[in-house]
């Protein structure tokens, strides 16, 4: 089975390099954008399997970046995760609605971020599943 | 010679003289029955000399008896009336007779007469062997000793030789003459002078009233005046009376100022001219004076019209006045216009909320600003301790636990400072589930234990594992607990311990009590009550602890209070602290009161619907749980129909839960349309559903009320079976 890539767009540079070595100790493939622009472009190149999308990027907001990615026909159903500094009471529900699979705020819990992200990349033995399957 | 004796010390203190009967003595404020304050400037203007003098003056010399006047304790007021030359002659060559009664040789003040007077309340007569006979009168008022008057003369009788011959000798006379002198006074007889008495007694008491109603009379009229002037001048209040009709009858000076009627044109009009026309129609002037009535007095709060129909903001005051004899009772009111000051506290407030935004729009910038950097800091020292970029030795290890433990630290208090402006503005949010406490706490003690290590702090929990569940948002809970904990730990020294334990239930409420008790310093009595307070943070001096926002305790009140718990401290200085806090257990009855009522159960059945949704892979997310929950909302019908809350607090996706008061086969037709609205949601992913029903019948009989906690302690034990059965494949 091939490594998973994950698209990491986010404008903080410690922070990509940071969540780049766990994610890829976690065996996935990451590359990463600082922009709106650069984002959409990266992704529409080469449409990851995964993106986790900061909120306040330079030249867009994140919530622009999710409408585009969710327009675009090939990246539609790319799962987004958003990872965001700003008040979850706030922004969550509007990520929710506008497609994101999951809303977490920074800084977030290594283990719960993991799990979401296998989650979404249907990876993991959701429970729900598991006692449907039993 | 000299009238005023002075007071022997060590005499029998007159407040002593006086049996119960005849009242107190001087100083009592009041006396017994009427409640009439005899104050110290009443009584001697009851005894004004002035006053006295003429009635004593004209007794003694009708009488040909000296007479003097006396306060409640016997001392001689000014001046003796009526002095005899012979009189004054014997009494000036006794020695030390002016230490007592200008009628007695010597002897205590009150002297014999006067002390027996007040005793007995009567007329006392007194005789000595110098021939000094005295009669002393005693004056009462309301039953309270206001003083005496002492009627004496002198040689009525033939003296004592040895006192004639010594009066004689320092007079200049010889003893004959002083004797045919005294009796050229034609003494009185001792039963004349006795007799006189009681007339002096009669006449004393009559004067003495007439001299009190005179000084009340002054009195009042002084009050009523000044009162009046008071009334009359107050400038910001509009002072009126009305009758119980609501027609003016009496109206001030401020009132013509405030409303803009003179006095003349508004006595005898009604009040309500003072109304909007629409309260009028509403009667509200009518219904403001009935509940007055009933109540006896009132206080509202409305619009009010000037004769100039100008509206403005009133505050008005209506008392009840008895009605006084021949009359009915009216009303007093008294009106403040509050329109400036309303406007000022709206002002107030406008400019407290702006203060509010702004804060909290700064509280909200620094925090997104301090969660960025945070954040990356969180993904290096967790990549290092996890061992993601090489080995690390056990003291490395150890340091970068430490690092991340206060990572999370910073994380708890950014949390807060959003918190505090939501409390300021009530908006700190709280969405309560059923909570299984045993593993919220076991998890949050594994979040605590690394800063708790760091100090050398044991962390136990004594929380019985058959703790009901309890109602409750899990993260506020949380964030409830480490608060605390994080408390404690700040303030034990190192190697102390900090316990969580659990009531079973507290005073019978319905809520489970926990508690986070800790080794540390201790907060003393008097600051117990403020550690709850913003900012607060009492600790010694000498203690250069870990510092803190001082926010953690003021934010878990809050927390507490809006999930419909309460917390407080038990506390002994230098032994430690236990927060007590308490939290409503989960109750299925509770929650299903409204839907079990007598008229839905009159249905016949009771239906538990389970939905198990099952989504495709990687589709599952919060947004698609929200539009489940949506179709199921819109599946059933208010009222006989409930969508109980998510039941497990770990996953999200565990099953749902409706409870339908039905027919028989209502929850068949319930469950068709869930299927139905499931199928019509679109959620861009595959959505499977299993939708299982299980019927119960209810008796249709009168006891239906009865069966209610019996029908819900069924649904609870079924829902508990699924929940439980899903947890423990987690």
């Amino acid at each position: 089975m091939t490594e998973k890539s994950i698209l990491i767009i986010d404008d903080d540079q410690p922070l990509l390099v940071g969540l780049s070595v766990r994610l890829k100790s976690s065996g996935y493939k990451t590359s990463s954008a600082m922009d709106a622009v650069t984002a959409i472009a990266a992704a529409v190149k080469e449409p990851p399997d995964l993106i986790i999308l900061d909120l306040g990027l330079p030249g867009g907001d994140g919530f622009v970046v999710l409408e585009r990615l969710k327009m675009l026909a090939t990246l539609a159903t790319i799962p987004v995760i958003v990872l965001s500094a700003r008040d979850a009471k706030e922004s969550r529900q509007r990520a929710l609605d506008g497609g994101a699979v999951a809303y977490f705020q920074k800084p977030p819990d290594n283990h719960e971020f993991l799990n979401a992200i296998r989650h979404a990349l249907g990876e993991s033995s959701n429970a729900l599943a598991t006692f449907l399957k039993s | 010679m000299n009238a005023e004796p002075r007071r022997p010390d060590g005499a029998s203190s007159p407040e002593s003289v006086g049996p119960a009967d005849v009242g107190p003595l001087g100083g009592g404020p009041t006396g017994p029955g009427d409640g009439v304050a005899l104050t110290a400037e009443l009584r001697r203007e009851l005894l004004d000399l002035d006053a006295w003098g003429g009635i004593l003056t004209t007794y003694g010399g009708t009488m040909r008896v000296a007479v003097a006047l006396t306060d409640a304790h016997g001392q001689v007021l000014g001046r003796c009336y009526n002095p005899q030359p012979v009189w004054t002659m014997v009494h000036d060559a006794v020695p030390d007779a002016a230490a007592s009664c200008p009628f007695c040789m010597e002897g205590p003040t009150p002297c014999t007469a006067v002390a027996d007077a007040f005793r007995t309340g009567g007329v006392v007569m007194s005789r000595d062997q110098a021939g000094l006979t005295h009669v002393a009168v005693p004056l009462l008022l309301k039953n309270q000793q206001l003083g005496a008057i002492i009627a004496g003369q002198v040689f009525d009788r033939f003296p004592d030789p040895l006192l004639l011959r010594r009066v004689a000798r320092d007079a200049g006379i010889s003893e004959h003459d002083l004797w045919m002198l005294a009796r050229k006074q034609h003494p009185v007889s001792a039963a004349t002078l006795k007799a006189s008495g009681d007339l002096l007694y009669a006449l004393g008491q009559a004067f003495l009233q007439q001299r009190y109603s005179m000084i009340l009379e002054a009195t009042l009229a002084e009050t009523n005046r000044q009162f009046r002037l008071m009334v009359e001048g107050i400038r910001d209040y509009a002072v009126f009376t009305i009758d119980l009709a609501g027609c003016v009858t009496s109206w001030n000076g401020g009132a013509a100022r405030m409303l803009g009627y003179a006095e003349a044109e508004i006595v005898g009009r009604n009040y309500s001219c003072m109304f909007t026309p629409e309260d009028i129609r509403n009667h509200l002037p009518e219904d403001q004076l009935h509940g007055a009535l009933l109540a006896e007095r009132g206080e509202v709060e409305g619009t009010r019209l000037r004769s100039d129909r100008q509206a403005f903001l009133a505050r008005v005051n209506i008392t009840l006045l008895p009605a006084q004899a021949g009359g009915d009772p009216r009303f007093a009111l008294i009106m403040e216009d509050v329109t400036e000051r309303r406007r000022t506290e709206a002002a107030l407030e406008e400019v407290r909320q702006e203060r509010l935004r702004s804060q909290n729009k700064f509280l909200s910038h620094v925090s997104h600003e301090l969660r960025t950097p945070l954040t990356a800091i969180y993904f290096f020292t967790t990549n290092l301790l996890d061992g993601l970029l090489g080995e690390v030795t056990p003291e490395q290890s150890e340091h970068l636990r430490l690092a991340v433990s206060n990572v999370n630290q910073l994380k708890n208090m950014v949390s807060d400072l959003i918190d505090i402006a939501q409390v300021e503005e009530h908006k700190l949010s709280v969405e309560p589930k059923q909570v299984n406490v045993v593993r919220l706490i076991a998890d949050v003690l594994q979040t605590c234990e690394t800063n708790a290590a760091a100090k050398k702090i044991s962390l136990q929990s004594e929380v019985a594992l058959d703790v009901p569940m309890i109602w409750a948002d899990p993260a506020r809970l949380r964030q409830i607990l480490i608060n605390l904990i994080d408390n404690g730990i700040k303030f034990t020294p190192e190697g102390g311990s900090l316990t969580i334990s659990s009531r079973p239930v507290a005073e019978n409420d319905g809520c489970l009590c926990l508690s986070v008790r800790d080794t540390g310093v201790g907060i003393s009595e008097e600051n117990q009550g403020m550690v709850f307070d913003r900012l607060a943070q009492v600790r010694p001096d000498d203690e250069p602890s870990r510092s803190g926002l001082g926010l953690g305790l003021f934010i878990a009140r809050e927390l507490v209070t809006r999930q419909g718990g309460r917390i407080w401290v038990e506390s002994e200085l230098g032994r430690g602290s236990t927060f007590f806090f308490t939290i409503p257990i989960f109750s299925m009855a509770r929650l299903c009161a409204h839907v079990l009522t007598a008229a839905n159960l009159a249905h016949g059945h009771v239906t538990l619907i389970m939905v198990e949704v099952q989504v495709a892979d990687g589709a599952a997310s919060l947004g698609v749980l929200a539009d489940i929950r949506g179709a199921l909302e819109r599946s059933i019908r208010t009222g006989p129909d409930l969508l109980l809350p998510p039941m497990g607090d770990a996953d999200p996706f565990s099953p749902h839960f409706i409870l339908a008061c039905t027919g028989a086969v209502g929850g068949q037709r319930i469950a068709a349309r869930i299927r139905r609205e499931l199928q019509q949601l679109t959620v861009g992913a595959t959505l499977t559903a299993r939708i299982s029903t299980t019927t119960l019948a209810v008796a249709p009989d009168d006891a239906l009320p009865s069966q209610t906690p019996a029908v819900a302690g069924l649904i609870d034990r079924l829902v508990r079976v699924h929940t439980l059965s899903g947890e423990t494949l987690q």
